[in-house]
């Protein structure tokens, strides 16, 4: 994939299968990765990648100037993600996964198209001077934001013409996708657990909280609105919802407290039904990818989406929320 | 056995089944005469299997799914395992905005139209193939597009979804179509900000909607520019929000550099601009669907019917249109299936039809008429066999 072996650029997108056969070609085992003193820089960087994903979200660049730091840099990507995977939480998996896409975004902004087209076909994106074909556009944008809807974009004969920045963000989202799917069937080696026993202790006390949270007051579905009745129960009919309606649904059972796991099982129903990417869609609107969390929209809007079936009640309400406020306190 | 169900049987006896793609994957569904379920879960191995069962059973409705699974003649969704589906646009004449108001030779035009439109979009903006996109009349009131390009067939119906919000136009922006700029007037520049000209452009070369709005108000522009003037703004002003001023002031503004200006994608002052340019929206978009009523077409495991079937409503077969013959495609005359032979009947309302190119105009009461127009009429209840017959 890279023309001649440029170190620098494996040790920034250590994800790729050719980096990955470069550590492969090493041929160092992996006790020794684990353990001998040459590779204790690689440990570090190892450990910090998992640190800065849970606490800022997004891995920190190192500087790259020699091939040392290389070196060490492709030896911290396994690393890290055997200690991911010995912590053993949902929760981490995924923020990681996320952390390390948003550091290859930031990277792959800067690099010139044809390397980006390059590192595109590595995840199946057929990409050629316009832009990405829609398909792939499709299956990676955030489709439920306006500006990202395939309608406002500029579709040529089966292509989405995008700016530089916005393909590499859609390959963001592909690598984070292919990272958190590696990761969900990795198992770590039982040294692992044992050589960085404190940190992933740490990291298990602070995930504990995020992975299982207390439930909150029963939710009671009679209070609904009409509007978010309807959605729910096609939700649960594995029916097909608009995405203003899924948004509406997700924003709405978040407001009133729902947990994701809960809100996913909801949508489980339905025959396409891709647990991760739900997900994903759901934590982005909740704000917990994504860190805009999305207010739950007004009887105005859900009405301009074709969505409101007002009811008597509904007379005197102009937020859904309000509406089941209203009922619940009754 | 009754009249529509013998002739159905005869016409599978010698016909061929136009099979799908993958046909032993998918799932089969029928409803027979004189019965109201469907009886589905059914899967062929081959061909001679699924004519055997249409020549024994002749179903009013033959139907197969979208979807293609790995055990299609499961029960349920989960046992059947998804395996991908064809995108299927499903345009029916009960979509159009004042269907009831159509008689069926003028909804099926109607439709037709929108065929065209969608066939527009599926070629310049999705880029797929004419020998891609296949047309079929449904046999009903509409016309089916099938796509089976292999980029498709493994959206979920999220995605699907996007696609048919692009072909309708919902959920389109303007303001992430056009660009507004403040520009400071010349000369003005000391009052800083307060004096500026807001101006619209929209970018000549892109593709997408915003190619489709910029050449539909170059269009419109052209059109009203050609029109004397009263009718000029008796247009412009049945455009909401667009009062007799402004009507004139736009069609007085309308000079062959203006146009020129617009070609370019340079709106000058935005009045209009957006109340011209929603209509517009509506007119380049495609009816899919009703308002209440959810299109089908994202639906991934939906039931379409067999090409080559008969429709047991009309006794119209499901036919494959030639998209460059599409505007010369009569339904009434290349979807008919039956004979000349005579056929008695009854008239319970009266009919003016024009069918294989003859024009029936038909009391209530007896009538004798060629065997094709006794089943289309029977099949649609507007006339029963004469009894002596049966
Ligand atoms: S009025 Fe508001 S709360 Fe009631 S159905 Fe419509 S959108 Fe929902």
């Amino acid at each position: 994939m890279f023309n001649s072996v440029d170190l620098t650029q494996l040790a920034r997108y250590p994800f790729t299968t050719e980096a990955k056969e470069w550590v492969k070609n090493e041929k160092v085992n992996t006790a020794d990765i684990l353990s001998d003193a040459v590779y204790e820089r690689a440990r570090m960087r190892g450990i910090a990648r998992v640190h800065q994903a849970l606490k800022r979200g997004i891995v920190d660049e190192v500087p790259l100037l020699g091939e040392a730091d290389c070196i060490m840099e492709l030896f911290s990507y396994p690393i890290a993600r055997m200690i991911v995977a010995a912590v053993e939480s949902e929760y981490l998996i995924r923020r990681y996964a996320l952390a390390e896409a948003k550091k290859a975004y930031t990277a792959l902004k800067n690099e010139p198209p044809e390397f980006i087209s390059i590192l595109a076909g590595e995840f199946g994106i057929t990409t050629d001077h316009r832009g990405i074909h829609f398909t792939d556009y499709l299956k990676y944008a955030p489709t439920w934001d306006t500006k990202w809807k395939l309608v406002n974009r500029n579709l040529q004969h089966g292509y989405v013409v995008l700016q530089h920045h916005e393909i590499a963000r859609l390959i963001q989202e592909a690598i984070r996708e292919k990272i958190q799917r590696e990761l969900a069937n990795l198992f770590a080696p039982p040294e692992v657990k044992r050589i960085f026993r404190d940190d992933i202790v740490a990291m298990r006390s602070s995930v504990a909280s995020k992975d299982r949270r207390p439930k909150i007051e029963e939710v009671n579905e009679e209070y609904f609105p009409p509007c978010i009745k309807s959605l729910a129960a096609a939700a649960r009919a594995g029916t097909n919802i608009p995405h203003v309606g899924r948004f509406t649904l997700v924003t709405f059972l978040h407001a009133i407290g729902m947990e994701t796991d809960d809100i996913l099982k909801l949508f489980s129903a339905s025959p396409d039904f891709n647990m991760e990417k739900t997900r994903y869609q759901i934590e982005h609107i909740t704000g917990k990818a994504s860190g805009t969390t999305y207010a739950v929209p007004r009887c105005d809007t859900i009405l301009t989406w074709g969505l409101c079936y007002p009811d008597q009640l509904c007379k005197t309400v102009r937020h859904p929320l309000f509406y089941y406020r209203r009922r619940s306190r009754r | 056995m009754n009249f529509l169900k013998k002739r159905f049987h005869r016409y599978y006896l010698h016909s061929r089944i136009l099979l799908p793609e993958r046909f032993e994957r998918r799932e089969y569904a029928f409803m027979l005469f004189d019965e109201d379920t469907m009886h589905r879960h059914m899967a062929f191995s081959s061909r001679e299997q699924l004519s055997r069962y249409l020549h024994s059973h002749a179903p009013a409705h033959v139907y197969y799914s979208s979807a293609y699974y790995r055990t299609p003649s499961a029960a349920t969704m989960r046992e059947k395992q998804w395996m991908g589906a064809d995108l299927i646009f499903d345009l029916d004449a009960d979509h159009l905005p004042q269907a009831e108001q159509l008689s069926y030779t003028e909804a099926l035009v109607e439709v037709k139209k929108e065929m065209q439109k969608l066939l527009s979009f599926l070629h310049d903006d999705f880029g797929f193939g004419k020998n891609e996109t296949r047309v079929y009349f449904s046999g009903g009131r509409g016309y089916h597009c099938h796509v089976s390009h292999k980029a498709v067939l493994s959206l979920g119906s999220q995605e699907r979804r996007e696609i048919i919000d692009y072909i309708m136009g919902r959920g389109l922006d303007l303001s992430e179509i056009v660009r507004e700029r403040s520009i400071p007037r010349e000369g003005d520049a000391r009052y800083g900000q307060r004096f500026t000209h807001k101006t619209i452009e929209i970018d000549p070369s892109s593709g997408g909607w915003t190619r489709r709005i910029l050449e539909g108000l170059v269009a419109f522009y052209e059109r009203i520019r050609h029109m004397e003037r009263e009718d000029a703004i008796r247009e412009l002003t049945k455009i909401e929000g667009i009062g007799r001023k402004t009507a004139e002031e736009l069609y007085g503004g309308l000079t062959d550099e203006r146009i020129a200006r617009i070609k370019r994608g340079k709106l000058d002052q935005a009045t209009g601009f957006k109340r011209i340019a929603i209509p517009l929206m509506k007119n380049l978009a495609v009816s899919l669907t009703g308002e209440a009523d959810e299109p089908v077409t994202t639906d991934i495991k939906r039931l379409i019917r067999l090409p080559g079937s008969l429709h047991g409503k009309t006794g119209l077969r499901v036919t494959p249109v030639d998209i460059d013959g599409m505007e010369g495609f009569d339904p009434l005359r290349d979807a008919v299936v039956f004979g000349d032979e005579p056929v008695k009947i009854i008239i319970n309302k009266p009919v003016e039809i024009t069918m294989n190119e003859q024009t029936f105009k038909l009391e209530k009461g007896d009538a004798e008429v060629p065997e094709y127009l006794a089943v289309f009429l029977v099949a649609r209840r507007n006339a029963v066999i004469k009894k002596s017959m049966e």
